[in-house]
């Protein structure tokens, strides 16, 4: 992904089989005071997605009759590959004209053209649903702003900590004889793996993982059965990795913002004592301390000052 | 200056101050019978508003009468019904949209999105929306998930757009973990129960309204 030109600027990417009408709404949308819109067109499905793949979108506009497909085709590709894009059909075809009954669960925006001053009201819309993050399929954390803020400052590489964080999910799977132990961080759109004992999982979108909803919890989630908790129960991907069970401790900063959790996973259901509970936590407190450690070693030796061969004055 | 956006709603039938706009409100309580009647009187805003209902169970003609029976005008030159219950009745004239299905979230939200559009374009400043049953769409919905993205979606058009929300749930049909889930998406909560002298409404997270168990 390439880096955004600037935090505060929507990158939207605009699909529209008409030239014209992609340069007068991407035209429109550039000057609109109502949002700060970087826009990209493209005419077709597979030219979209060619751009999703490799550039950062931050909402996706598209009309729904394109040469390749229908825009809720696009949509739903969107919904497998990056879930939590906002998209946005902004089309002439009106809504009882679009066969929505085999994409029911892919959930789009929906603006017709035709109405007076369109465009002011899809830069309103754009700016709402980006802002509002009103796609997203799951909770997500009051402070999540300044959580993504914190996430950056504990970055496992950074800090050389990745050994560190190896070692101790090695001991917590020991300890508590489950099938994987992992220590994960969330970012805004995936869970990534730190260390992972037992399994080889990277990473895997926000919507799919359990640990976005431990990031809500004060102290910790347990899901006995994975797959009879009606959150849970419907999402493959689980299923997949054979999560039956879960136990979850958030990994938390000094100042109380979640960024991971420490986990347990089991192929089957299982309960946990109160002991065992607190043990995890005991886990969690001993790897978030080392990385606060490591942050505040790092910090001291950036603000050291070189020498100065100018001289003071 | 004030503008009439961003009035309050008022609520002259309920024993319920007025409730700033934009809010979402999640109402609890046993399907169809009192906890419907609350959702109507919720939507029923004077002369001058516009009302957008979703209906999951009950056929949208039937929404109508009942609508009329408790002594409101269905006038549809400013209210719309969005039928996705599965029993449609041929309704050419009267101003409902179908949806195929409970499940066609999708559909549901992009008929929600036009009306809410057309409401707001022909200059109606106060615009109420409803659905009947958050409990039925978990029922026919493919992922829990595709629920949340659909309710996160509408209620975030509303509170943008200075409207009301009025959201029905039978909390007995509903996980409690999926339950609690869906409740962080609404401002506040109103329980509908039945006292022993009549129906009674209880409001949570909101302020400067009563507290306890109120009569309707």
């Amino acid at each position: 992904m390439e880096p955004m030109p600037d935090a505060d600027t929507v990158s939207v990417l605009y699909v529209d089989p008409d030239d014209d009408a992609q340069l007068e709404t991407a035209t429109d949308l550039d000057i609109s005071p109502l949002v700060d819109a970087a826009v990209e067109t493209c005419a077709t499905i597979e030219e979209a997605i060619d751009t999703l793949e490799s550039t950062a979108v931050d909402c996706l506009v598209t009309e729904h009759e394109l040469s390749d497909g229908t825009g809720l085709e696009l949509v739903e590709w969107v919904r497998d590959n990056h879930p939590d894009l906002p998209c946005i059909l902004y089309t002439s075809a009106p809504p009882d004209a679009i066969r929505t009954a085999e994409f029911g669960s892919v959930v789009v925006e929906y603006l017709p053209k035709e109405i007076p001053d369109s465009v002011t009201a899809l830069a309103r819309l754009i700016d709402n649903v980006v802002s509002q993050r009103s796609q997203l399929a799951y909770p997500i954390p009051e402070t999540e702003d300044e959580r993504l803020a914190a996430l950056e400052r504990y970055d496992v590489i950074d800090l050389e900590a990745t050994e560190t964080v190896d070692r101790l999910t090695d001991l917590v799977a020991s300890h508590f004889g489950v099938a994987v132990a992992f220590a994960g961080v969330v970012d805004a759109h995936e869970e990534r793996f730190l260390a992972c004992k037992g399994a080889d999982w990277e990473q895997l979108d926000r919507e799919d993982t359990i640990c976005t909803y431990t990031l809500l919890e004060d102290d910790h989630l347990i899901v006995e059965n994975v797959q009879a908790d009606s959150r849970f129960g419907d999402v493959e991907v689980l299923k997949e990795l054979d999560i039956r069970s879960y136990a979850g401790v958030p990994l938390k900063t000094p100042d109380g913002l979640p960024i991971g959790a420490l986990c347990l996973i089991h192929d089957e259901p299982r309960s946990y004592t109160d002991s065992e509970i607190e043990d995890l936590h005991r886990f969690a407190d001993e790897l978030m301390e080392q990385l606060e450690l490591r942050r505040r070693l790092r910090e001291t030796e950036r603000a050291v000052p070189k020498p100065d061969h100018q001289g003071a004055r | 200056m004030t503008t009439a956006l961003t009035e309050a709603y008022v609520f002259d039938r309920l024993p319920i101050e007025p409730i700033p706009s934009g809010t979402n409100l999640l109402v609890t309580g046993p399907p169809h019978g009192r906890t419907q009647d609350l959702l109507y009187e919720l939507l029923a805003g004077g002369d001058d508003g516009g009302m957008l209902f979703v209906t999951t169970d009950d056929d949208g003609v039937t929404v109508a009468e009942t609508y009329e029976g408790l002594g409101h005008t269905f006038d549809p030159g400013r209210m719309c019904l969005i039928d996705a219950s599965q029993h449609n009745k041929d309704t050419a004239d009267a101003p409902i949209r179908h949806v195929a299905s409970p499940s066609d979230l999708t559909g549901i939200g992009m008929e929600f999105s036009s009306l809410y559009e057309s409401l707001r374009g022909s200059g109606l400043g106060q615009i109420r929306v409803g659905l009947s049953s958050i409990s039925t769409l978990l029922v026919y919905a493919e992922d829990f998930r595709a629920v949340y993205r659909f309710l996160h979606t509408i209620t975030s058009r509303i509170r943008t757009a200075d409207g009301l929300g009025v959201f029905g749930v039978d909390p007995d049909a509903v996980e409690d973990e999926a339950f609690a889930t869906i409740a962080q998406t609404f401002d506040a909560r109103l329980d509908v129960r039945e006292g022993e002298d009549g129906p009674e409404v209880r409001i949570h997270g909101l302020d400067d309204q009563p507290t306890g168990w109120l009569s309707l």
